[in-house]
């Protein structure tokens, strides 16, 4: 079994946060312990998958190892009660393609996967190139000093995704709000309490009204679009069938959530990262700007350097057997993706930041029928973001110490203090 | 020669350029690939993929 203090501290939101504790913890387990068994506190035993190989080997087998059957994300025993005993028995708050498995999961996908393929997703690129002028403008005009994360990173995806699902630009911060509120919920500057520190009954409280508000919103697009039609992702979710039927309401609400959440926060989070990692490596950001063709690959090193979706979890649908460890039927596991990201067999100096690392198998998107469906979407945003910076401005450097959100699901950095130069 | 979308990814596997650092030489036709190949990006097996023009 995994010792204590290395099983608190894979689940330990600020852990995530300070990154080197989870870092030295994942290393170990890598090397001694790679697909072991961790009982935290308050947490319900499961299995640390910690190998590149292992992720990957458990992600693609989606009909033994299920997202389904148990929470999908890491959660404490009292909240597993607590949400089971508020959601009729079922251990998620929504039912989105996260908590699906099949047959549900590849109908509910098949709904919008031809709009996120690489020649669809393509179409935006103009529109797309256009919004991050305007972010650049943004930083142009805040004088060669600001928060990156906070004033750039987090608005530029987010309005990307806003403007694919319909969603009026005034409605963009109170769509950021309610993601922050979800995806910070461990930390009290973007969570909707505000407190230093939730009992589980008010966090969950937190959670639930959220989740509300989201439906609340999303309910009113929907009945918006079933009666005007536009070319947007929301009317394709609104007058979707699956199997001759338009989409439960609680499906089709979950749909919108997931598309709203993830759909911009990780891509900021992962585009902070990137700026952050450059704003230390001044060398790196020459070469960047005198050959933008060394773009994609930096891009790719960014996720994996971020890597802002921490984990999912799996349950075994049948007894099992990964990379010779017996995995008894119902057991839970979590797919740490850090630490595949961070594998020595899999990447050379796993933790320097290589802008022109190739190979680069990073997994942040995850693997199987499971990965992201946005990952296009994600790339080519980052892609035009990363062209327009190298293209005007001059040189950028930290102007304060960058933080990281506080959380053991969703974390990157939420403030990037830097002072630049723009051309 | 053709090229395959993965429907679950969207990875392309192109006949004419094969894949090959994973072995796969160049003019390698669909039907000759080996049918437990899996997808690179997201494991998916041949079923998953359809024919397509891509522009």
């Amino acid at each position: 079994m995994i010792p204590q203090d290395i099983a608190d501290t894979i689940v330990d939101a600020k852990a995530y946060a300070a990154e080197k504790p989870v870092d030295e913890a994942f290393k170990f387990l890598r090397k001694e312990m790679p697909l072991a068994r961790a009982e935290p506190e308050g947490v319900a035993p499961f299995w640390a998958v910690t190998k590149h190989a292992d992720i990957l080997e458990v992600a693609k087998q989606n009909d033994l190892f299920h997202n389904g059957d148990l929470a999908t994300v890491m959660t404490t025993i009292e909240v597993d009660q607590k949400v089971r005993q508020l959601m009729g028995g079922s251990p998620h708050l929504v039912r989105s393609l996260v908590q699906m498995d099949n047959p549900d999961h590849i109908a509910y996908r098949r709904l919008t996967q031809a709009w996120f393929l690489p020649q669809n997703v393509k179409k935006l690129e103009e529109r797309i190139k256009d919004i991050a002028k305007v972010f650049v403008d943004r930083m142009a005009d805040m004088g060669g000093e600001c928060d990156f994360a906070k004033d750039i990173a987090l608005y530029f995806p987010l309005h990307v995704i806003m403007e694919t699902l319909g969603v009026p630009e005034a409605d963009e911060p109170r769509m950021l709000k309610l993601t922050q509120e979800l995806f910070g919920s461990q930390d009290p500057d973007l969570n909707r309490t505000g407190a230093e520190e939730t009992s589980f009954e008010e966090g969950i409280a937190a959670i639930q009204a959220t989740i509300g508000d989201f439906m609340e919103y999303f309910n009113a697009i929907t009945e918006d679009r079933r009666a005007n039609p536009r070319e947007d992702l929301s009317s394709v979710i609104a007058n979707g069938q699956i199997n001759g039927q338009p989409l439960d309401h609680f499906a089709a609400m979950s749909y919108y959530i997931i598309a709203a959440t993830a759909g911009h926060d990780t891509t900021s989070n992962t585009t902070s990262s990137g700026l952050w990692a450059l704003a230390e490596r001044p060398d790196d950001f020459k070469r960047l700007k005198a050959d933008p063709s060394m773009i994609p690959a930096f891009m790719e090193e960014t996720i994996r350097w971020g890597t802002p979706v921490k984990h999912f979890m799996r349950s075994a649908t049948a007894d099992a057997e990964v990379s010779g460890q017996k995995i008894a039927k119902g057991d839970w596991m979590m797919l740490c993706y850090p630490s595949g990201n961070r594998d020595e067999d899999v990447f050379d100096k796993p933790f320097e930041f290589k802008i022109d690392r190739t190979p680069n198998k990073q997994l942040a998107f995850g693997y199987g029928s499971h990965v992201c469906i946005g990952q296009h979407l994600a790339r080519l945003e980052m892609r035009l973001f990363w062209e327009e910076i190298f293209r005007r401005v001059e040189h950028v450097e930290l102007a304060g110490q960058p933080l990281n959100s506080v959380s053991n699901f969703v974390c990157g950095p939420k403030n990037v203090p830097i002072r630049y130069k723009m051309r | 020669m053709k090229k395959w979308q993965c429907k679950v990814c969207g990875f392309i596997y192109d006949e004419a350029e094969g894949l090959p650092a994973d072995g796969i030489a160049p003019g390698t036709l669909w039907a000759d690939l080996p049918d437990d190949w899996a997808c690179p990006d997201c494991g998916s097996v041949k079923s998953e993929f359809e024919m397509v023009e891509i522009d």
